[in-house]
């Protein structure tokens, strides 16, 4: 769907000149890759390590930014700021969303993938 | 017919990001474009494939573990081996003034991880024009490297040439003594000097300079120098006079079509007859010190060989005793400039002389040298120093 805050299939696609296959695969990495770097935000913020947390939201950021998932980058963002300011109580609240966000994207990627209309 | 050269190996790309999806994303794109990419997930693995593969261009992410974009930038900037890489960072850092942190710890531009496919396009072809210009240019210096050290390998045979002509320090002659010393300007003087021997109480010596400094006036040198030795002497002039000999050089040796010309001082030492005879042609660095403190300089008014081709060399003859010291030099030992500029002169040299008095032989020649590179403030001589001194000690 056009502008689709959880995953802009049509954004992600112009990123790469329209290669199905980059997308795809990209959509593939981050579905082994991106619960691995939420689990890797949630370990920083219960160690109370605002460095590490804000690397991970970083990471996240950085690949969210790549797959037009606008919502989730948006909440990525705001956890890589509140880490850099070491707010580690504002960044409980955003971290839930985070996943809460993450697990949409997460699940309209698999559809995405199931129906094939990257590939 | 020539064969069709080989199709050129597409530029190298080395990405390095820590975030697979965004270096799944760039490799894609650099791939559509045609270039070889090479992938690593952080800093240390980048830079060893760096150094590895010499790619044509680094794309480069800020933010790492282990090892920061940055810090990543200012290893290769220590590293000589790899330190004209290209480098793009990638970054979300968009500031100005993180932007002039990267630039200043080493990468060349900036993308934002934002920008379209366009824009990537654009700055990574910008980023292989430089990375070809510096490649270009290393491969020029490399050959001009390589082309200068075959050059001085030849110059220094060359000089090592030159310098085995030169006499042997010692007994020239029953009860005279020679030393030497010969410091050219560049690997390859024009100066050069020797004696002739001419029978058991008979020597001729001379010192010749060649204008101009370098491979010319040392190839000249050497010609002249053949001209001069003790068998080519007897065939072509058939005489030991000095005057006769340096009227026949005159005539063999004709200025050069750059007007290049030599200045020679030729003498004539007789035992037997206890004399010095000597002819110079625009040589104005020799003299006696006699045994007694006076020092007589050996000047004959007379043009430098090969300005005129019928010029006559006219000799002169001095009387010798036991215990003078005859010097041949070059002006570049006495007309070395001081960094005021004021040179040294003459004057200063036979004061030098006089002041070491009967010193010997061997520490007044070094000792002047001395007073000489004092007085220029530094040991390298703008022109070449030849110095031979004759001591009758008999």
């Amino acid at each position: 769907m056009p502008d689709d805050p959880i995953f802009n299939l049509e954004a992600a696609l112009d990123r790469v000149e329209h290669d199905r296959e980059t997308v795809q695969l990209m959509v593939e990495v981050f579905l082994v890759h991106g619960p691995t770097d939420l689990a890797a935000t949630q370990a920083a913020l219960a160690a109370q390590d605002a460095v590490a947390l804000s690397r991970a939201a970083h990471r996240l950021k950085g690949a969210l930014l790549q797959l037009c998932a606008p919502a989730a980058l948006a909440v990525a963002t705001r956890l890589e700021a509140v880490g850099n300011a070491g707010d580690l109580q504002a960044a409980v609240d955003v971290c839930a969303t985070l996943e809460r966000e993450l697990r949409r994207l997460w699940a309209a990627l698999r559809e995405v993938l199931h129906k094939g209309r990257a590939a | 017919m020539s064969l069709p050269s080989p199709p050129a190996a597409p530029p190298t790309v080395l990405v390095v990001d820590d975030e697979p999806v965004a270096r799944v994303s760039l490799t894609a794109c650099l791939k559509r474009l045609g270039y070889r990419v090479l992938e690593a997930g952080d800093g240390p693995a980048g830079l060893a494939l760096l150094r590895r593969e010499r790619p044509d261009l680094t794309i480069l992410d800020w933010m790492m573990p282990a090892m920061d974009g940055p810090t990543f930038c200012e290893q290769v900037r220590c590293d000589p081996a790899v330190n004209s890489s290209q480098i793009l960072m990638m970054t979300g850092h968009d500031q100005p003034e993180q932007i002039a942190e990267g630039l200043a710890r080493g990468a060349d531009d900036f993308l934002s991880k934002a920008a379209s496919h366009q824009e990537l396009t654009a700055r990574v072809q910008a980023g292989l024009r430089a990375a070809t210009l510096i490649r270009t240019l290393e491969q020029a210096t490399e050959e001009i490297r390589h082309k200068q050290e075959v050059l001085e390998r030849e110059l220094a045979s060359a000089a090592r040439y030159v310098e085995s002509l030169l006499p042997v320090s010692g007994p020239v002659l029953p009860g005279v003594q020679l030393v030497h010393a010969y410091r050219p300007a560049l690997t390859l003087g024009g100066d050069l000097f020797n004696i002739v021997p001419w029978g058991e109480h008979v020597l001729g010596l001379y010192l010749l300079d060649a204008s101009g400094h370098g491979v010319s006036p040392a190839l000249r040198s050497a010609s002249l120098a053949t001209f001069l030795r003790r068998e080519s002497l007897l065939h072509q002039v058939g005489s030991t006079d000095p005057g006769v000999i340096l009227t026949a050089a005159n005539q063999q040796f004709p200025l050069t079509e750059d007007g290049n010309y030599f200045t020679i001082i030729f003498a004539r030492l007789d035992l037997r007859s206890q004399t010095l005879a000597y002819t110079t042609a625009g040589h104005q660095g020799a003299f006696l010190h006699r045994r007694s403190g006076e020092v007589s300089w050996l000047t004959s008014p007379n043009l430098p060989l090969g300005f005129v081709a019928s010029n006559t060399y006219h000799t002169v003859e001095l009387p010798v005793t036991p215990g003078d010291r005859l010097f041949l030099l070059s002006d570049g030992l006495y007309e070395v400039p001081a960094p005021s500029g004021e040179l040294w002169g003459r004057a200063r040299l036979e004061a030098t002389i006089r002041a070491l008095d009967r010193r010997p032989l061997t520490e007044v020649i070094s000792r002047t040298i001395d007073a000489a590179t004092r007085w220029l403030g530094h040991d390298r001589f703008p022109d070449d120093v030849a110095v031979m001194g004759l001591e009758l000690t008999a």
